[in-house]
């Protein structure tokens, strides 16, 4: 149970920069997840901080104890690795006791807490069989009461689900975080799979090229991406490049129009842009609705095109729909979806929300 | 249809008789020298052969034992640390390196024994010692080791090592308890190979050898140029082979079921 900061921290390779001047304050018992793409330095931050990478800059901290240059062993973590790598030459019971027998603890206090591990992940009776006679799952779960069995200051996870079938992570990721309640221990999840963080974090990091794009909850940083990278990677979006027209309404309701791709759009709300400003606009497809042709009050924005393709996907169908030129997607659920799968020729697309982004320096209009 | 059982007939019987005689080849020398081995006077059949072998061969034998354990000994403690650095660790020259430390391989016996002499002779004046003869014999036999380990290491996905030390481990508590045993079959071949040739090579033996002190391989070799092949030493002969034999059956025994299988990997 440990506080966990990391100040500044850089690590570089030659030329490649692969974490930059990285800042995160992981408050006691938060289950805080690095979530981007391969690649991004997420995997790279984690092992920062569990002492298997040096930093080449910056500092970490447990509590108020600077553990930057600490060795792994001396630094009481709990790595679950993307592999179970439980060792093949020693049973289950004994890769449990492994962290406590090299710390010299004595027998039997060591089989006692064998048996509470084994319990707390449901594996009471495994204790005597190998590795390899174990499923992928369950050597995932034994990897989990090994590392548990050390009574860890922080919990750390690099990707631990990818190596499993998809029902196997749905259930195990819930596991996981059960354990992490349970124990009240501080924990760092790495992953590139979106569900998987939303699922199961208190806070999602988002990472792309070694910095972090926006630090938040579930709803933070998909309802306010604070990015463009953010509101393209977390989730499906329509992004359009536009510049703002108009800023008009009182100061906590305005309403601003947006000309992009030769359509104008308007959102409703605070906002920091002015006229003129260079903006990114982002459009969720499942907030897209489509119209019958009677319909259309209550809509901010209602734009017409042609229906490209109908992609029937079980529970949602996605329309692609050719507006002014420019592909826009929508996502339809419902009934609606089974009576669109047929549908051809002309369509109305209807919707209020629309994210306003600051355009980065190299895109213009 | 007939035509093409025939042909397949032939090809087996063929493959058949090709097996066996490739048996026979290889084969037919053992079984002539262990013939040769039970031969007494007059053409009798002769167990005193072998009782000759744990008497008056017995020294050569323990010999060649001591020998063999001193060799195997030092080339692992070498050969371990030196095959860690040359995988772990980023080295400049990597490749040279090994290519270095396996030369002892593709050079002669008989020019390794040279070498051998002129630097020990001049240099160190171990001759008179059986340290000369035992780090020659390392020294012909260290790329035996070192292979198979390096291969076991480059195997060893560093995973392991890292979840040790994660788990509290130190350096030496990862070596002991994760990275030694999970190598055993990289260890034990290289300390098959390089028992099969340190106790039996005669030809850097006779280069270093210390005076007075002779090992089996030596004496049978001493032996047929002075005296002839005489049933005695066939016999002697005889065991050194069973001897070799016994320790590749060993081997295959102990680790072929248990590493073999490939249970050791992820």
């Amino acid at each position: 149970m440990s506080r966990v900061y990391l100040a500044s921290v850089t690590k570089h390779y030659g030329q490649t920069i692969a974490v930059h001047e990285f800042n995160l304050d992981v408050p006691d018992g938060e289950f805080i997840t690095l979530l981007g793409p391969s690649g991004c330095g997420k995997t790279t931050t984690l092992r920062m901080v569990a002492g298997l990478i040096e930093p080449t800059s910056g500092h970490i901290y447990f509590d108020e104890q600077d553990v930057t240059y600490l060795p792994p062993p001396v630094r009481n973590i709990g790595f679950v690795f993307q592999t179970p790598a439980l060792f093949p030459h020693l049973s289950v019971a004994d890769n449990i006791a492994f962290g406590l027998s090299v710390k010299g603890e004595k027998k039997e206090k060591i089989q006692g807490r064998v048996d509470q591990m084994l319990a707390l992940v449901n594996l009471r009776d495994y204790g005597k069989r190998m590795p390899a006679q174990l499923s992928g799952g369950q050597q995932q779960r034994v990897a989990l009461a090994r590392v548990l069995a050390t009574d860890p200051r922080v919990l750390l996870f690099d990707e631990p689900l990818s190596a499993l079938d998809k029902n196997l992570r749905d259930t195990l990721k819930y596991s996981i975080l059960d354990l992490q309640r349970k124990t009240h221990k501080t924990a760092i999840y790495v992953t590139h799979d979106q569900s998987e963080a939303f699922a199961i974090s208190d806070r999602i990091v988002v990472m792309n090229a070694g910095r972090i794009e926006q630090i938040g909850t579930q709803t933070d940083i998909y309802l306010h991406p604070q990015t463009p990278f953010v509101a393209e990677f977390i989730g499906a979006n329509n992004s359009l490049i536009g510049k703002i027209t108009r800023v008009d309404g009182p100061e906590d309701a305005r309403r601003i129009a947006v000309k992009a791709d030769g359509l104008t759009l308007y959102s409703q709300g605070q906002t920091i842009f002015n006229e003129g400003d260079d903006v990114l606009a982002y459009i969720r497809p499942e907030n897209i609705i489509v119209l019958n042709d009677s319909e259309g009050a209550g809509y901010e924005n209602i734009v017409e095109g042609v229906i490209d393709r109908v992609i029937f996907e079980g529970a949602t169908a996605q329309l692609r729909v050719d507006v002014a030129g420019r592909e826009f997607r929508a996502d339809v659920s419902g009934n609606q979806r089974l009576t669109l799968i047929q549908r051809q020729g002309k369509v109305r697309l209807g919707f209020n929300d629309v994210t306003l982004i600051p355009a980065p320096k190299d895109v213009s209009t | 249809m007939s035509r093409v059982f025939n042909s397949r007939r032939l090809g087996d019987i063929f493959s058949h008789v090709y097996i066996w005689v490739c048996l026979i080849i290889f084969v037919t020398p053992f079984l002539a020298l262990l013939g040769y081995s039970f031969t007494g006077p007059q053409g009798s059949y002769a167990i005193q052969n072998f009782q000759y072998v744990f008497g008056s061969f017995r020294n050569n034998l323990v010999w060649s034992f001591k020998i063999s354990v001193l060799t195997l000994l030092i080339d692992l403690l070498v050969a371990l640390p030196a095959s860690y650095a040359l995988v772990r660790y980023p080295l400049r020259g990597k490749q040279i390196l090994f290519s270095a430390l396996t030369l002892p391989l593709y050079v002669p016996g008989a020019v390794i024994g040279i070498a051998l002499v002129l630097t020990y002779n001049f240099t160190y004046h171990l001759t008179t010692s059986i340290w000369g003869l035992v780090l020659a014999m390392a020294v012909g036999t260290f790329p035996l080791m070192l292979t198979p380990l390096v291969v076991a290491l480059k195997d060893l996905p560093i995973v392991f090592e890292e979840a040790a030390q994660c788990l509290g481990a130190t350096k030496w508590q990862t070596y002991w308890k994760v990275v030694f045993p999970l190598i055993g079959p990289g260890i034990s071949a290289g300390l098959l190979l390089s028992f099969i040739i340190v106790f039996n090579e005669y030809l850097v033996t006779l280069f270093v050898h210390p005076p007075g002190l002779t090992t089996a391989p030596l004496r049978v070799f001493n032996l047929v140029r002075t005296a002839g092949l005489l049933p005695t030493t066939a016999a002697l002969a005889v065991t050194m082979q069973l001897i070799s034999f016994v320790a590749v059956l060993a081997f295959f025994r102990i680790f072929g079921t248990r590493y073999l299988k490939g249970t050791y990997l992820i």
